[in-house]
């Protein structure tokens, strides 16, 4: 196959000019601010609001307490059925949360539990170092979710 | 008994090629990582920044990497060849460094001394800032770093493998086009300057008043061209090229022996480099030699306006690495024989015309 070419005049064949265009683009690339690369484990990138990441059962900020009204509601949206809420009824006839098991290695965080959630409580945050050593540590229990996934800080 | 020739001849020039042998290590160690940073910079990245502040002590990083590595020789190769190639190619890259004078001549004075009790005496000499100085510097440059390349090809064949086979191949077709337009675009400066020697060809820079490159601006770019060629440099890098070829002649190669040819490369890098700044930059001298009110310029050591010069270069080899995609094989053929080749002979004509008639 014949490609075509634009016909280079003899004076730009000559002084080279086309290469030089690209000697000084290139030399002007090297300033510190057309830089782009992203120094990870050390600065850590900004996420989108948006974004939905390892989930997070909040508490109250004011008492402390949890937010979750044990409505089952989660569990029941979620696809993969990754959710488990364990409950009992207290004195005055109301559920109360007892357990909470939130398996991660399943969630393909669609965040369908999140808008599910009728009160604030279930989050999925902007948190999106996950891996874990093993399948079994993947299946998060309650104290795990209201701690959240903490960022692991590296010092070199 | 005279200590005379004991200390000039052999003394001093062991001393000198120690300090060198050190020094040059250094540098091709840290122009491996200076080529990775100024890529880096070019292509908006970082480069290595984890050892050390920047980086700074990824080339130590390496080479205890590559010295550990396992050192494979396949089962089909020549396994003689295949070991001696390396070898073949790292050992003229550095003996070229012999005669390449890095300072001003004969500024070092050696102490005369007597060892009293033996009756021992030295008289005393003064040395320059070069290993030696032969009288065919240039002739023995171009000719033992040519060997150089007999070891990629070497190295291509003895693996037994179709990579570095066509990668041998291309190096060798490359050195038949560029090693005559390489020889021609010296000739000029050796015919302004009357000598072969090196120092001689920087001395007469000084007398004549002017860097030669501004006498002979094309065979200057002519040159640097070849030498680029020369030396598999970007974009003449055939005989790697890494997107074609995998590895090109080393792709056999692994652990110390790989990092032997690129030892070698680095080094006829900094030949070229220093080769270029000896024959038309005005090799130790500094701006405008002989501008009396530029003198305080002197109080910078002579080695360094050197240094500072083939850094220069070297910086050009890493920026057209960056910039400039490879030529195609027929591309590399068309450049060598139909513009570097006639254009060389041409300014060997024009110069010898015009030194005819200026002084008769």
């Amino acid at each position: 196959m014949k490609v075509r070419r634009p016909e280079l005049s003899l004076l730009k064949k000559i002084f080279m000019v086309d290469l030089i265009k690209g000697l000084l683009l290139t030399f002007w690339y090297q300033r510190p601010s057309a830089n782009y690369t992203e120094q990870y484990p050390k600065v850590r990138p900004k996420i989108a609001e948006r974004f939905r990441g390892a989930p997070r059962l909040n508490n109250d900020p004011d008492t402390g307490e949890t937010l979750c009204i044990a409505c089952n509601l989660c569990a029941l949206a979620c696809p993969e059925h990754c959710i488990e809420v364990g409950w009992e009824r207290t004195e005055a006839g109301k559920k109360a949360l007892t357990t909470y098991i939130f398996d991660v290695s399943r969630c393909m965080f669609c965040g369908l539990c999140e808008d599910a959630c009728p009160t604030p409580c279930l989050e999925l945050t902007q948190e999106f170092e996950l891996s874990l050593y093993g399948r079994r540590d993947m299946k998060l229990d309650r104290q795990q979710l209201e701690e959240g996934v903490q960022p692991v800080i590296y010092t070199k | 008994m005279n200590l005379d020739p004991i200390i000039n001849y052999i003394l001093i020039p062991l001393v000198k090629i120690g300090i060198l042998f050190g020094i040059l290590s250094l540098v091709i160690a840290y122009l491996t990582l200076l080529e990775r940073k100024v890529i880096a910079f070019m292509q908006v990245r970082l480069g290595p920044m984890r050892v050390g502040y920047h980086g700074l002590l990824q080339p130590i990083a390496d080479g205890v990497k590559l010295m550990l590595k396992e050192d494979i020789v396949p089962a089909r190769a020549d396994r003689l060849v295949f070991m001696l190639a390396p070898i073949i190619t790292l050992i003229p890259a550095f003996i070229v460094f012999s005669v390449i004078p890095f300072g001003a001549s004969s500024t070092i004075p050696i102490p005369a001394f007597t060892v009293p009790g033996l009756g021992w005496t030295y008289s005393g000499s003064m040395t320059g800032l070069f290993i030696t100085d032969l009288n065919i510097g240039v002739l023995y440059v171009l000719s033992i770093s040519s060997i150089g390349i007999l070891g990629i090809i070497l190295g291509g064949w003895a693996s037994n493998s179709k990579y570095p086979l066509l990668g041998a191949l291309r190096s060798a077709a490359q050195m038949v086009s560029y090693e005559v337009a390489l020889g021609f675009s010296i000739m000029g400066v050796l015919m302004i300057a009357g000598s072969l020697s090196l120092v001689e060809i920087v001395n007469a820079q000084k007398n004549a008043g002017a860097w030669y490159v501004f006498l002979q601006p094309l065979g200057f770019i002519l040159f640097f061209i070849c030498g680029v060629a020369e030396t598999n440099r970007a974009p003449f890098d055939l005989p790697e090229a890494e997107t074609e070829l995998v590895a090109g002649f080393h792709t056999e190669y692994s652990g110390f022996r790989f990092s032997l040819f690129f030892l070698a490369e680095y080094a006829a890098m900094i030949v070229v480099a220093s080769m270029a700044v000896t024959l038309f930059w005005g090799g130790w001298l500094r701006p405008f030699p002989n501008v009396a009110f530029l003198s305080f310029l002197d109080y910078v050591p002579s080695p360094l306006w050197f240094a500072l010069k083939v850094a220069v270069f070297l910086y050009f080899y890493l920026w057209f690495r960056a910039s400039w995609p490879r030529y195609r094989y027929d591309q590399l053929m068309k450049v060598g024989w139909q513009w570097l080749m006639p254009l060389a002979i041409a300014n060997v004509i024009v110069t010898a015309g015009v030194m005819l008639l200026l002084r008769g």
